[in-house]
This record gives structure tokens, sequence and C-alpha cells, in this order.
């Protein structure tokens, strides 16, 4: 079963772009990266999908219903945290988090306790003097608290430092295997990577490719370093062969054709080092926004 | 009702505020009427130290000052005509647009609430301040009214009290649509206050000459007139209608206006 539907979902803006033709599904049980450089559309799509904004043209499901006529439902098994957290400065951390379990009527409030306990967040201060580290936490606690079906994540891990964010990936993990399905959008590419099945990459509002991470990265694309004797530079017209860079003796590009034109073609030269590996995400991802 | 009960917690403080700033002065003025009556010489000498026009722009010349409403009419309807519908628009203008300008609406907006239901609870939350506002109006007059040894007609104060009432709500939906059209805070609280005192200034000038005299159609204030409210006893239907009218309107915009929004 699909989570999340998205058929030519269009939001355009009187200035600027937005997102055109956006198509692509979720399934359930799935952990999903959106990636993209910043203003590429990522933030647009949640919000349209949470209803924020409403589509110019297309559609959109979410649990099999749609996203403008059936909004509050779809919400109601949603966690949501946004890139920004911005909730009510008068309020504490705790009154907040009570505030949005009433709303969903959840009942089981000490696992407010539990999650922040976790996330070492202190409950008892107001949310005006807490860091944005801390206020990211509560945002956290606010998306997981009442153990959501579907957690929309934008860009979750800005403001936490890298222990809090091992154990934000644990508790997604958790969140999981109660079969939760995350949609988790990013443009740090080696947390995609690492949590993440499949991932959709989006550039200037449309969808580019969507792809199982594995595929991306072992999709014939490799990385190859190479180092020639007695200093000399390596060049290469070879087809296939992008983005080469020098950096000294060192030269390393990233391959696409077959691995026999390669090897027969460097064969000849004075090689003193070479490795080919699989490229990073990163590495990845660039050649797509060539 | 947890944004009603958020919005009637949040918004506490300013109502006692305002509370106790509107009972000071009309408690302080009534307590000077039965000196007022007792010297009727000084009763004389003040009426006749204002300027005709003067008088007339505050229908000073049809209201008896010698009565306890007339005293009320003249000395305090302006005050908490004036005071709380500034209080009202200053709450009214702010309890939508601000959401959106601190962004805490990213919050509400993602809770399973409907957008109906959101504008419903703030604008039942501006409702009941304003009532309480009025409710802290009529008992401190009646506290005020006992400095007299007077009897005023329930029936017309009743009337002065529900005229009072509808102004303030009148021009709540006014800065509550305002509020959801709007993006900024600052603006929205600019333009309705200055609606409020453009508002009352014309009331005030359409007394004073009879060429301007047709401003006096498009004041609020003037339709809850004290010297009208006290002479005919009785509210002028046609103005009814229209405070209901832009009042019904001005919220069922809100509504709509609010469901189609783009919530940037």
């Amino acid at each position: 079963m699909n989570v999340i539907e998205m058929n030519q979902l269009t939001k355009m803006y009187k200035k600027g772009r937005g997102i055109e033709n956006i198509s692509f599904s979720i399934k359930e049980g799935e952990i999903f990266g959106f990636i993209g450089p910043n203003g590429a559309g990522k933030s647009t799509t949640i919000r349209t999908l949470l209803n924020y904004i409403h589509p110019t043209s297309g559609s959109a499901t979410v649990f099999g219903k749609d996203i403008v006529k059936n909004s509050k439902e779809i919400r109601q098994r949603v966690g949501y945290l946004p890139s920004e957290v911005h909730y009510y400065d008068d309020m504490k951390a705790l009154d907040l988090l009570l505030y949005s379990a009433k709303f969903h009527h959840y009942k089981q409030t000490n696992r407010i306790n539990e999650l922040a306990e976790k996330l070492q967040l202190d409950l008892t201060k107001k949310i005006e003097d807490l860091s944005f580290g801390n206020r990211k936490k509560v945002g956290i606690v606010q998306a997981l608290l009442h153990e959501p079906k579907l957690l929309i994540l934008d860009e979750p891990t800005g403001g936490l430092d890298p222990l809090m964010q091992n154990i934000f990936f644990d508790l997604l993990n958790e969140e999981r295997e109660k079969g939760a399905t995350i949609f988790f959008s990013s443009h740090i590419l080696s947390e995609v990577q690492k949590m993440c099945d499949r991932v959709a990459i989006i550039k200037d509002g449309q969808l580019v490719k969507v792809e199982r991470i594995e595929t991306l990265t072992k999709n014939n694309l490799k990385k190859v370093n190479v180092m020639l004797e007695d200093g000399k530079v390596f060049h290469s017209t070879l087809e296939g062969i992008i983005n080469l860079e020098h950096d000294g003796d060192n030269s390393s590009f990233l391959y696409s054709g077959s691995m026999k034109d390669l090897l027969q073609h460097i064969h000849t030269m004075d090689i003193s080092d070479i490795s080919i590996e699989e490229p990073t995400l990163e590495e990845v991802f660039m050649h797509f926004y060539e | 009702m947890f944004i009603y009960q958020r919005e009637l917690k949040k918004n506490l403080k300013s109502l006692i505020i305002w509370s106790i700033i509107l009972s000071g002065l009309i408690i302080m003025t009534l307590s000077v009427y039965p000196q007022f009556t007792k010297d009727q010489q000084m009763l004389n000498d003040l009426l006749s130290a204002y300027p005709d026009s003067f008088k007339e722009a505050f229908g000073m010349n049809r209201l008896d000052i010698g009565t306890l409403l007339g005293f009320y009419g003249m000395q305090i309807h302006f005050m908490t005509t004036l005071l709380g519908s500034i209080y009202t628009v200053m709450l009214a203008s702010n309890i939508i647009v601000k959401e959106e300008n601190e962004k805490t609406i990213e919050f509400l907006l993602s809770k399973p609430i409907a957008r109906v239901r959101v504008i419903g609870e703030k604008l039942l939350a501006v409702f009941t301040n304003v009532l309480l506002l009025n409710a802290v109006i009529v008992a401190t007059s009646f506290i005020g009214f006992q400095f007299a040894d007077e009897q005023v007609s329930l029936n017309t104060f009743n009337i002065i009290i529900l005229s009072t009432l509808l102004l303030h709500m009148t021009f709540g939906a006014v800065a509550f649509l305002l509020s959801a059209v709007m993006k900024k805070s600052r603006t929205v609280t600019a333009v309705s206050l200055g609606i409020v005192f453009i508002s009352y200034l014309f009331s005030v000038i359409s007394g004073i000459s009879e060429e301007l005299e047709v401003l006096k159609h498009v004041s609020l204030f003037k339709y809850v007139d004290a010297a009208d409210l006290i002479t005919e006893n009785a509210i002028q239907p046609l103005y009814l209608v229209i405070m209901l009218a832009i009042m019904l309107l001005g919220s069922l915009l809100t509504f709509v206006v609010y469901q189609k929004k783009d919530i940037a």
C-alpha cells in the first residue's frame, strides 16, 4: 500500500518557482529520502502535502485520502517536524507538548518524559529560553509523541550535534519497527544514505529521479582514483569519464561506461596506483546536478 | 476548545488591565455627579464654558446633563465606546496574523484540526473577551450609579449598553477579517485603529457643521450616539441592520478567506 501518492502535483507562485508535476509514491513502512539543494522545492512539496498551501494543479493522497479534502483526517496520523521550529514563546516545553497531545487525543503523556529523557531535554524551560538545538528537540518530541503512522521530517538534523543525531536516528528506527513510514527531507546526503531505502531527487522544482539508494550508488557509476608515475598527469578522452579532477599526482573521476573499455584504455599508462570504488551518494548526486 | 481556552488565557492579562482602566474612569467620573447636580450654578458655568459647536459635536445640546443617564451619555459613553473599540480591534487584529508572523501557525495547522475550527474558536475568544469587558462596564456603572440618589431607566441603559457591545463587535469583526487577509501584524493593528479613529473623528465633525453632516452615515460612532439613544430610547433600525450586517459579513468572509489562504 502507498502511504503517499503524488500525481502531477504542481504549486506555482506568482513570483518565483514552486514545484512542477511532481509524481512519486512512498510505500508503507519505507524510509524515503527527499533530497535537493535549498530552494529546490522540498519544503513546498511538504507544505502542499500538509495543506498549508493549495496545489495549483495535480493531486496527492496520504493514506489514500485527498490532501485538500481530507487534510484533517490525514494530520491525525501524521507527525511533522518542520525545518525551523516556531512555538509559543510563553509556553513551557511541557505545556507545548501537552497542548500538542490534546489535539491528537493522545493520552499516554508519560511518553513525553521518556522521549525528553532520551533527548536530554529540560521540559520545565520556557520555549523562549531554549537554544535552537533544544527547540528542535521539542519539535522532535512533538512529532513522535502521538506515535504517528507517517512521519514527515524537514531537514530534521539541523541544530543537533552528532551524538544527538544518533539518538534521533535510533528513535526513528524504533518508530519504523512499530510500522511507521518516514518521509525524510534533507540536503545532507550522508544521513539520507544511512537511513533511507529509496530517495527522490528534486531540482528547480522538478523531480529528477526516484531510485533505491543501492541502485543509485551501484548504478554502474564508479569512482576511480589514478596515480601516474613520474608525476605525469592523467588525461583521457574516453567516453563515460566525468568530473575529472586533479589533486597533485592523484586524479579522480566518475566513470559510467563499461569496465572492460576502461581497463583496456588505461592499461598502457604508467600507473603507480589505482582504486575503483563505489561512489558516495554525494558524488552521485553532484552528477545529477551537472 | 483548546485554542479557545488558550486564547482566553493568553489575553486575560490585557483584559484585566483594560477593565481596571475603564472601571477606574467610570467610577471616578460618576463619583463627581452628585456634586455636579447639587451646584446648579457650577453646572451652568461648566456648560457655558464649552463653545456651541463643541456642544453640538458631542450632542450636549440634546442631553440633559442634570440627569444621571444624560451625564453618563455625555461623560462616559464616549469612553466606553472609544476605548472599548480600541481594545477590541487590538485584540482581534492580532489574533490571526500574529500566529502567521511568528510562524506558530505551522504548529497549529499540523495538528488534526480544521481551519474553520481554528477561526471559529479564535472568533469566539474575541467575542468572549468583548462580552467580559462590557460586563465590567455594566458592573462598574451600577456601582458608580450608587453615588447618585437617582434611579436610572434600566430600559434606556440596556439600549446604551447593547449598542456599545454591538459597536465593539462590529469593529472587532472588521479587524478580525483584516487579520486573516493581511500579512503584517503591525499593519493590521495600525489599519484597524485607523478605522476606529477616523470613524470617531467623523462622528465628531459631522456634528460641527451641516455640510459635513453626511459623514455621520459612515461613522459607526454616530450610529450609537448617546443623545439619539437616550432621546429615542432605541437604536435606529437601519443602523442596527448595518452593524449586524458588517459583523456577520466580516466574520463569514474571514472563514472563507482563511479556508483558501496559502500559509507561506
